[in-house]
């Protein structure tokens, strides 16, 4: 039995608890349910009964908020960019008051550390989201663009006598998915952390040159 | 002198049938997705018999797997010649590589589109060549690093990965033929983190 889903377990009987309450809890336990399914076992093997098992939600249970697992899994994998631009989002918040080669810093450490302590959550939105085809697809598009605009937030121009790099924070951006859903799909979600030198000097080489970048890198 | 059509190889024939079901298969997928591409639209497209199909190929994954595998080395081989072409000097061979690999696409829409958007969600065995094109590549890069640093290989997939991704936008948009117009913000992209970003040569602007 799944721990998360046993502790978001409700007590049984008359708890006292509102309807609409036990709804939207069961309706987010199906959620990670299926996030941890398909974590554990692939899209294919993840039927709704063992979706059902690991949220604790009955079968027919899980008809009443989903009409099938597509439809779950579409909520799952806005939910999963929901919590990631949440926490990225916080980040830079957080560090509003520090220069933007400092904020990329934080803003690329909290995700490494979100993905690592929640594997199933970095391999939902990494690697699922770019195989489950079309529909998806969009959403995975929609969701690189908004971490694109993060980035840029107070970036600097590009040098003199160099072409503007439009395309530049997508491609970072988008290298930088890529990069982490092949590390996920290889069975490394556990030690994205590992990566977190590598990757900051990737994102602020595009913007600030190889040395400068590495300069900050190793400044720490 | 006869003036009957001359007589075509049978292997050559067989080899050209085998090309028109790839081709097919890449224009349909483009058109209307791996799901909903049947045999017989295939078969039509292609002007073959169903049995010619069968014969060649296992069915329609086989068939599709088979025509990313090739248009895949096909990529690879046009962009790793341009990159030899410019021989000693690493930067303009990066570059001349990437200029081969989006005069590919532009050249080949449905065929690019199939290997680098289709492939990554029809089948788990095609999302699998596409990863193994992803690792080819980084290989090729990692062959032609220009600078005397060698990078991390973290970078150099998330470079990969970031070119993959720009034309993937570019694909989807429907805009494969304006591929080539990237050239000098992908060029500036790549060599970034091996020069320097003052230090990279616009290919806009060389003349």
């Amino acid at each position: 039995m799944d721990a998360d889903a046993e502790m978001g377990r409700l007590p049984r009987g008359r708890h006292g608890l509102s309807p609409e309450f036990v709804a939207r809890n069961q309706r987010e336990r199906l959620i990670t349910g299926l996030t941890q399914a398909l974590y554990e076992v692939g899209y294919q093997k993840t039927t709704v009964s063992l979706i059902g098992q690991h949220a604790a939600v009955s079968k027919s249970d899980f008809y009443k908020h989903f009409e099938s697992k597509d439809e779950c899994f579409v909520a799952a994998y806005d939910a999963a960019i929901e919590r990631i631009r949440d926490q990225l989002i916080a980040t830079c918040e957080e560090a509003s008051g520090e220069e933007w080669p400092q904020r990329v810093r934080s803003a690329i450490k909290a995700l490494l550390e979100l993905f690592e302590a929640e594997p199933a959550l970095a391999s939902i939105a990494l690697v699922e989201g770019l195989r489950a085809g079309r529909g998806v697809y969009d959403r995975y598009q929609v969701a690189v663009e908004s971490f694109v605009a993060l980035l840029r937030e107070g970036a600097p121009p590009a040098p003199e006598g160099t072409s503007a790099p439009e395309a530049t924070d997508e491609a970072v951006v988008g290298g930088i998915a890529s990069m982490l859903g092949r590390r996920v799909l290889a069975g490394e979600a556990e030690r994205l952390s590992d990566l977190f030198p590598e990757i900051l000097e990737f994102a602020l080489a595009s913007y600030l040159g190889a040395e400068e970048a590495r300069r900050i890198v190793s400044a720490g | 002198m006869s003036s009957t059509r001359p007589e075509l190889p049978r292997e050559f024939i067989a080899g050209h049938k085998r090309r028109r079901m790839m081709e097919a298969i890449a224009e349909l997928t483009a058109e209307q997705g791996y799901e909903a591409t049947k045999i017989a639209d295939i078969v039509r497209r292609a002007a073959v018999a169903r049995k010619t199909l069968y014969d060649n190929f296992d069915g329609k994954e086989d068939l599709f797997l088979s025509a990313i595998d090739s248009t895949v080395a096909e990529m690879r081989v046009v962009v790793e010649e341009a990159c030899a072409h410019d021989g000693a000097d690493p930067e303009a061979g990066i570059i001349a590589g990437l200029e081969a690999l989006l005069d590919f696409v532009a050249e080949h829409p449905a065929a690019a589109r199939m290997c680098m958007v289709e492939a990554i969600s029809a089948t788990p065995s095609s999302a699998r060549l596409y990863d193994a094109g992803v690792r080819d590549f980084v290989e090729l890069l990692q062959k032609r690093s220009p600078g005397e640093t060698d990078l991390p290989e973290t970078i150099e997939e998330s470079l990969v990965g970031g070119v993959a991704w720009i034309l993937q936008l570019q694909i989807r948009k429907g805009e494969a033929e304006r591929a080539p117009e990237l050239l000098p913000e992908l060029s500036q992209f790549v060599l970034s983190p091996y020069l320097g970003v003052g230090k990279v040569v616009d290919p806009g602007r060389r003349k």
